[in-house]
Order: C-alpha cells, then sequence, then structure tokens
C-alpha cells in the first residue's frame, strides 16, 4: 500500500486557485481510476476531477466552500493491489514542488522536462546589477515592492525566482484557507468567496454607479386572493408570486423605461425588447437570482410553471449560469410572513427597477369612509433615478397597484 | 460569368449520393463496396478514438496535461474521412484532430506529450503523411493547398486533406487558400467540421450565409453533408479524393456535426449555451447510429461491441501508464534540436554552452 498524494492541477492554463464544491467521495471510502473525486470551481469553469489512482480514501484536504491553490494537497490515497502507479514524472528534489506538471502554481519554478542535479547552496546575495532575476520577476518585484538585492535566490546558480519575490511579499501564504481559521481579539475572519464575492462586487457596483429611489404603496389584495382560490378549486394552487409577475410584466409593457438599462458610455438609455424577470431566490448556497426570459409572451399558467422550476433549480444548485443571466428587471419578496412589511430593494446593475414585495395580510383598510379589515400588502420599487424621475415612478408603482387590484385568476 | 457557371457545374460525382438534405442516398449506401470486416473497422474506430478522447479529459483533470481540446461527437468525420483516403495522401488538421491522427496509426499516448509539454511535435510527419496539429486558427488551410499544389507539381497522384472548423472559415487565410486553391485547381479536399460553435461563438454569428456554397464562388464544387453519419462522410471524402486525384481539382465539403464537449479543457461551455441544445444532438450521436445501422444489418453482435468497448479499456489504460512514464527530451535537445538539420557553429557553440550552465545547477 503505497500513500500518495493528489495535488490540485492548474486546471485551465494558467490559474493559482479553485473553490472546492462538493467532495463526491469520503475519508475511508474506496475510489476506481477517473472515479469522480469532488467538483472545483475555478474562474473558468466548474469542474469534476477524477481520481488519478484506485484506492482507499485517506485524507481529504479540503473542505466544500474553501479556496485550494494549485499545488496543495488535495486528496490522500492509499493505493490498492498492484505497485504504486508511475509517479508523474520524478519530483525534482524539492519538498515542496507540486506533482502537477503544468501551470504558473507554486513551485513551478524549474520546468519538468530539465533533469537537474542536486541544487548547489544559494550563493551569497546579489549586489545591485548583480541580481540575477528574470525580466518578469523583476517586474512582479517592482509591483509588490520586493528589494531584489535583498534576497537570496533560490534558483540555479543564486538566480531570485517568482517564488522568492512572491514569498518576501508575503511571509505568510496568503491563501484564503489560512485567513479563514485566523482569530485576534475575539474578531473572526470569514475567507469571502464564490457567490458571497459575487453579490459583494454587484451591490458595491449598484450603490456607487446609480442614483437610485425607492417609492412605496399599499395594494388591497382581495381581488388576487380571490383569484387565487378559484385556481385552488379548480386543481391549481399557485403562490402569490406568479400574480406579482404578471402585474409587474403588465405594467412595464405600459412604461418600457422601466426595462431599461443606462448606457454609461454612450448617455444612451437602452430600452430592453423582451421583459426578462429576474427572481431573487434565498438559497442554502446564498442569494440567487433565476431569470425568467421573455415573460411578455406568457401567460399566468406559463409564468407560474417556469417560475417554479426556476426557484427549485435555484435551490437544487442545478441551474446553469445562463439561466441566471440576461435579467431586465428583478422581483424580490421581503418574507412571506413575519412582521415585516417593506424594505429598499438594491437595484441588480444594469437594470432599471427592482421590486419587492410584502406578506398578504388582513390589515385595516377605509373602504366608502369606514375602517374594514382587508387583504393587502406592501410593495416597494427602486429605480435608476438617471432614468425614471419621481413622476414617472409614481406612474408605474399607481399602474402596478392598479393591475395587482383586477387579478384575475 | 456564365463560363464560372458553367465550369462549377460540369463535374460533382459527389452530389449525386446525397438527398438535398444532405443525407447518403440508399443506393449509394449499399454501393459502397465495403465488406463486413471494413464496417466493422470503422464502428471500432470511433469507439476507440472517443475511448482516447474521454481518457484525455480525465488525464488533464488530474493535471497530466496542459490542455485538452475534446472531439466528442466528432468521431464519425475523423474516422470517416481519414478511411476514404489512400495512407499516402497527406492530412493538415487543426488542433482537434487527434482521433484523425490516431486512424493514420499515431501512438496515441506519444501523441499526448504534446499536450504534455514535453514535446514540440511528437511524431514524424512524412512517416504518418500527418501534419502538426496546427492551433493558429485556419493556418493549415494554406499549408494544405500548398502541399496539394507541390503534388501536382510533382506530378504524382496524391491528393491532400485539410480539414478546419466553422471558424476557421471567417479567417484570411482560410479566402486565400480556397481561392488559390480554385485558380490552380489544386488537388485537395477542404473538409470544414462544421460543429457549431467557435469557441463561444454560435454558427449564426460566424456566418450568415451557408459555408458549402461558398466553393462555387472560388470555381469549384461544395455540399453540405451530414456529419454524423461515418458512411456519409466516408462516400463524400471518397469521391471528392478521386475527382481531385483525376486532375479535377478541389472540393469543398461542409460536415455538419456537433461540439458536445467544450472548446477545451478550459473552457465552460454551460455560460454559453442552452442544454436543450446538446440534448438535441445527443440523439444524433455518430457511435449510437452507426451501431444500431450495423446491428440492423447483422454485423455487430452484442459480444462483438463488448469485445471492442474491452479493447477501448485497455487501449485507454495503456495511454494512461506510458504518458505518465514518458521522459522528456534533455533541454538542450528541446530547444536546439529541431531547429538546422545542419547546425552552424555559432549555434552549435550557444547549444554547448546551454548545456555546460545545466551542469551543478
Amino acid at each position: 500500500m503505497a500513500e500518495q498524494t493528489f495535488r490540485l492541477p492548474d486546471l485551465g492554463e494558467g490559474l493559482t486557485e479553485a473553490q472546492l464544491v462538493t467532495w463526491r467521495v469520503e475519508e475511508g471510502g474506496q475510489v476506481e481510476v477517473n472515479e469522480p473525486l469532488c467538483d472545483v470551481e475555478t474562474a473558468k469553469a466548474v469542474v469534476v476531477i477524477p481520481s488519478p489512482w484506485a484506492g482507499t480514501i485517506q485524507k481529504l484536504h479540503a473542505r466544500p466552500g474553501e479556496s485550494v491553490a494549485v499545488g496543495s494537497a488535495l486528496v490522500t490515497i492509499a493505493a490498492q493491489g498492484a505497485p504504486a502507479p508511475v509517479e508523474p514524472l520524478p519530483a525534482e528534489s524539492v519538498e515542496a514542488t507540486p506533482s502537477t506538471l503544468v501551470g504558473y502554481g507554486p513551485g513551478a519554478g524549474p520546468p519538468a522536462g530539465i533533469r537537474r542535479r542536486a541544487r548547489v547552496a544559494p550563493s551569497t546575495p546579489q549586489m545591485g546589477s548583480d541580481v540575477r532575476a528574470a525580466p518578469f520577476v523583476r517586474q512582479l518585484a517592482k509591483e509588490r515592492g520586493v528589494d531584489l538585492a535583498a534576497l537570496t535566490g533560490s534558483g540555479p546558480g543564486g538566480r531570485i525566482t517568482r517564488a522568492d519575490v512572491e514569498g518576501a511579499a508575503s511571509p505568510v501564504a496568503a491563501t484564503s484557507a489560512a485567513a479563514a481559521a485566523s482569530t485576534t481579539d475575539g474578531e473572526r475572519r470569514i475567507s469571502v468567496v464564490g457567490i458571497r464575492k459575487a453579490i459583494a462586487r454587484q451591490m458595491v457596483r449598484s450603490v456607487t454607479t446609480i442614483p437610485q429611489f425607492t417609492e412605496f404603496a399599499v395594494f388591497d389584495a382581495t381581488k388576487l386572493l380571490a383569484a387565487r382560490e378559484r385556481q385552488k378549486q379548480s386543481g391549481r394552487s399557485m403562490t402569490p408570486l406568479p400574480y406579482f409577475i404578471l402585474a409587474l410584466v403588465k405594467a412595464v409593457r405600459a412604461f418600457p423605461l422601466m426595462n431599461s438599462s443606462w448606457d454609461e458610455a454612450h448617455d444612451e438609455i437602452v430600452v430592453k425588447q423582451p421583459i426578462n424577470v429576474g427572481i431573487a431566490v434565498n438559497t442554502s448556497q446564498g442569494l440567487l437570482v433565476p431569470v425568467l426570459r421573455g415573460a411578455e409572451r406568457l401567460d399566468l399558467m406559463a409564468i407560474a410553471d417556469q417560475a417554479a422550476r426556476l426557484i427549485e433549480g435555484a435551490r437544487a444548485g442545478t441551474l446553469k449560469p445562463v439561466e441566471m443571466s440576461g435579467g431586465t428587471i428583478t422581483i424580490t419578496n421581503v418574507g412571506a410572513s413575519g412582521p415585516v412589511e417593506t424594505g429598499t430593494p438594491i437595484i441588480s446593475p444594469t437594470e432599471c427597477c427592482v421590486g419587492a414585495f410584502g406578506a398578504i395580510k388582513p390589515r385595516p383598510m377605509v373602504i366608502d369612509g369606514k375602517v374594514v379589515a382587508r387583504s393587502g400588502a406592501w410593495i416597494s420599487i427602486s429605480v435608476d433615478h438617471r432614468i425614471v424621475d419621481g413622476a414617472l415612478a409614481t406612474e408605474f408603482l399607481t399602474a402596478l397597484v392598479g393591475e395587482l387590484e383586477t387579478s384575475r385568476a | 460569368m456564365a463560363d464560372v457557371v458553367q465550369v462549377v457545374g460540369t463535374d460533382d460525382p459527389v452530389r449525386p449520393l446525397f438527398s438535398e438534405a444532405g443525407e447518403l442516398r440508399a443506393d449509394a449506401r449499399s454501393g459502397l463496396g465495403l465488406d463486413a470486416a471494413a464496417l466493422r473497422d470503422l464502428y471500432q474506430k470511433m469507439v476507440l478514438i472517443r475511448r482516447a478522447d474521454k481518457e484525455a479529459l480525465n488525464l488533464q483533470r488530474q493535471g497530466e496535461l496542459g490542455l485538452w481540446g475534446q472531439y466528442l461527437g466528432q468521431e464519425a468525420i475523423h474516422v470517416g474521412a481519414v478511411a476514404a483516403l489512400e495512407p499516402t495522401d497527406w492530412i493538415f488538421p487543426s488542433y482537434r484532430e487527434f482521433g484523425m491522427a490516431m486512424c493514420r496509426g499515431v501512438d496515441p499516448a506519444e501523441m499526448l506529450t504534446w499536450f504534455r509539454g514535453l514535446s514540440h511535435g511528437p511524431w514524424d510527419p512524412r512517416k504518418y503523411a500527418f501534419a502538426p496539429l496546427a492551433v493558429p486558427v485556419a493556418t493549415q488551410v494554406p499549408h494544405a493547398v500548398g502541399f496539394a499544389m507541390g503534388s501536382k507539381l510533382r506530378g504524382d497522384d496524391d491528393v491532400v486533406l485539410g480539414t478546419f472548423g466553422d471558424g476557421a472559415t471567417s479567417k484570411g487565410d482560410w479566402h486565400e487558400a480556397m481561392n488559390f486553391a480554385g485558380v490552380f485547381r489544386a488537388p485537395v479536399i477542404l473538409l470544414c467540421q462544421n460543429n457549431h460553435w467557435a469557441i463561444s461563438v454560435p454558427l449564426a454569428k460566424q456566418t450568415a450565409g451557408s459555408i458549402a456554397e461558398r466553393a462555387p464562388g472560388y470555381g469549384f464544387p461544395g455540399i453540405r453533408i451530414d456529419g454524423n453519419d461515418v458512411l456519409g462522410v466516408f462516400a463524400a471524402v471518397r469521391a471528392a479524393a478521386e475527382r481531385a486525384r483525376r486532375g479535377d481539382g478541389p472540393y469543398l465539403i461542409e460536415a455538419m456535426t456537433y461540439r458536445m464537449g467544450a472548446h477545451t479543457s478550459s473552457d465552460d461551455p454551460t455560460r454559453y449555451r442552452l442544454d436543450s441544445e446538446l440534448q438535441a444532438w445527443s440523439a444524433k450521436d455518430p457511435i449510437a447510429r452507426y451501431q444500431s445501422w450495423l446491428q440492423g444489418q447483422g454485423l455487430l453482435d452484442e459480444a462483438a461491441a463488448a469485445a471492442i468497448d474491452g479493447e477501448a479499456e485497455t487501449m485507454a489504460e495503456q495511454m494512461r501508464t506510458r504518458l505518465r512514464a514518458a521522459v522528456p527530451a534533455p533541454a538542450g535537445e528541446a530547444i536546439f534540436g529541431r531547429v538546422y538539420e545542419r547546425p552552424p557553429d555559432p549555434f552549435t557553440e550557444e547549444r554547448e554552452e546551454f548545456e555546460a550552465s545545466l551542469e551543478g545547477t
């Protein structure tokens, strides 16, 4: 039984890390050659890594959600039966050299092709112009503010390598795995990767580039609930969401500017033809926004079907990236139950409008001069003030309330 | 004007074999003159090259290869085209024609050393009449035409196959090659593997017209055929090759297929294309289709198919083991070895100096 550690290879021509999405094996389990080990997400793609060896899984070196640097240990496998498979080319004496052959990860220094004898001890520090380093290493040193003259080169003939510069620039390996664990005075630092990082980027982009304002209204949901009840009796139960989407689409058709985008580069407003409704869905992975395409062509039933499929897919994590892009307007809700009535949604760049719906519940309304209990809900919209002024937003919101209050099955 | 149309219309032995939709006609299919062994051989080769493709992708994911470009779904073109040529007819491939090279007898493990960064050209092109893989898009098309011209000037009866994707037809090199081939009636078959995607650019954004129908503009015929039918590809290439061998010049074949995998191992096609498209093409899988046809003809039973699958597994295992054991050429040879046939002195000195610099490091 030979124990072998498989290190994360560079999966896409120059990547330095990948995020572990999920393991498909367990410690102690058996694995065959080419059987899937895990899914990882790189900057380019989500890929399944097949096992290079058959044997018993000894150790999984990373947790789902963690970032793994190219060249770091991923899994240790005790190979079974036949002699250990041929190592991918003899490792070059150095302890930290990953067995991965390609890429620019740590230790990519000596090309696998060159057989070298044992390294001579690094020579004494080189003075000024005697520094031996390749142009790209010099450039890197300049960028990182590293003084090459102060370094001892670990390369052939005392040459300073990329790894030397990187080591000097950041004494502690700056992997997020290390960062995740570190604590100081009760603070805990959480590495931000994947969806959290994407949300953060989008939100910063929205509030720093879009001047947005929010308006609120309450609508009477009596007819909507009645329509829903009739649907239910004819054997079709649905949430209020399809009604909200349909009303939004109808209102947008009357106010096409709500379905537009501000083109910064050309000082133009781009009015979109199809109405692609992004639906904000809270999932275990975080907030995802699947997109219901061409909603203007769909009736209530089709909207209900597609929205249900997209929401289910978002929760199960089975949606394709293409199903989560291309939105032209977004809809979200502020809790279907509980005390929260409304909020100020943030626009998803580069859309013009986002609508937030609150819970439908009985509330006092004045009808014909008398206070009566009627079902209703809050609705708020945030709009891009570069495109839409308050007066137009008010007209749109009024139209939206009108659509909601005349909902039919 | 009328003359050009006439030139194109005079001699087209390929078109009568196919329906308007590019399907091989039933009589043409039964008249190919291939015996049972030859028909089974086409199947076996498709299975083998698909298995090699799968293994290579696994090896890339395991860090053993720098890059891999799958040809999954395009096996009928690789196998059918090579089978239709004489072994001495040269092939000028792009970077996705590993399957074609295998059909020519190139050792798959040795060939993978290229994708592993160990070799600049792991096979002798002259031995297999198979040119090095061309990574820059469309550069191999003028090479193919030029090589065909060489054959014509020498007066031998070799023909050349230049193959490329739909994306290549947007390049200037492609136009120059097509024009040159037409003007000088080069004995060349120009085989477009239209797999619908040039990385993330769909066919509709690649060309507003038909690729096959451009051929008459260059003065020779062209046809669009079903590229997922191995016998259709075989029939078209063979007829076009016979025509070229007779001295009647070039022919453009646009074989319609689909890139079932990613552009390369660095690409994620789910970001730009829908599952529904993939599903539709899965139903047209070239191996499944041919397998059921062979079974219908009583030429392939389950035991024979299982034996071929077993052979493919063995091949994949050997490919993996032998690739891992591959030893790179020494650095001096790798850098200096293939520059000059007779190196000039200063060059030899530089090589010696370089090799000395590696000593003691």
